[in-house]
């Protein structure tokens, strides 16, 4: 197959639900667009999360990405988000 | 929590935990790395607990302006942090923007069977 599949992301309907079920007051609603955005920063704190994680198990010169690699960077990305 | 809320919450991390799986797992292919298990299931968990703080975050922005609809423009100030971040999300925002003034312009000409595509894709 010479073309990548598409790009995997968050549904915006479990976005939705998501953030929706967080919410303190069951007036506060979420707008489609507003749903749609949330995926994409939903996406990028994941790819980060798991980047980042990679990057680390590298730099110890490890073949799979492991806990204590997740563990180290995650101080960082909770500040960075 | 009541039960319904937390057979909800179940369902949602059931999602979050599949869809951070198949990220993971391209991510690997692409670098020719394996995600362990628990790495997976530790991002997945940890991505449900920002939802959390997202969610709050939004919600008092929102009632800030006086909204009970939270909007983009709320979402963009919950991107605030990083300046990389806060211009990808902008510029995402106004990506949909024009998505949308493309569309309305398609609809003026035609009509029903515009709609009905536009629906099922999305």
């Amino acid at each position: 197959m010479a073309e990548r599949e598409p790009e995997v992301e968050f549904k915006k309907e479990t976005v939705s639900k998501l953030l929706s079920s967080f919410f303190k007051e069951d007036k506060t609603k979420l707008s489609g667009d507003a749903a749609l955005l949330m995926a994409e920063m939903l996406k990028v704190f994941v790819q980060e999360a798991a980047m980042r994680s990679m990057k680390q198990a590298e730099s110890e010169d490890c073949d799979q990405v492991d806990i204590e690699h997740f563990e180290k960077i995650l101080p960082q990305l909770l500040l960075d988000f | 929590m009541s039960v319904e809320k937390e057979a909800i919450h179940q369902r949602l991390k059931a999602a979050v935990h599949y869809t951070v799986g198949r990220m993971c797992q391209r991510m690997g292919e692409d670098h020719r790395r394996e995600f362990s298990r628990q790495v997976i299931a530790a991002i997945a968990e940890t991505t449900f607990r920002q939802c959390d703080v997202f969610a709050k975050d939004l919600e008092a922005f929102a009632r800030h302006a006086k909204r009970s609809t939270v909007s983009p423009e709320d979402v963009k100030l919950a991107a605030r942090r990083s300046t990389a971040l806060s211009i990808f999300i902008q510029n995402k925002s106004e990506e949909l923007n024009q998505e949308q003034r493309d569309s309305k312009k398609k609809n003026t000409g035609k009509r029903k069977s515009r709609d009905t595509e536009e629906e099922s894709r999305e």
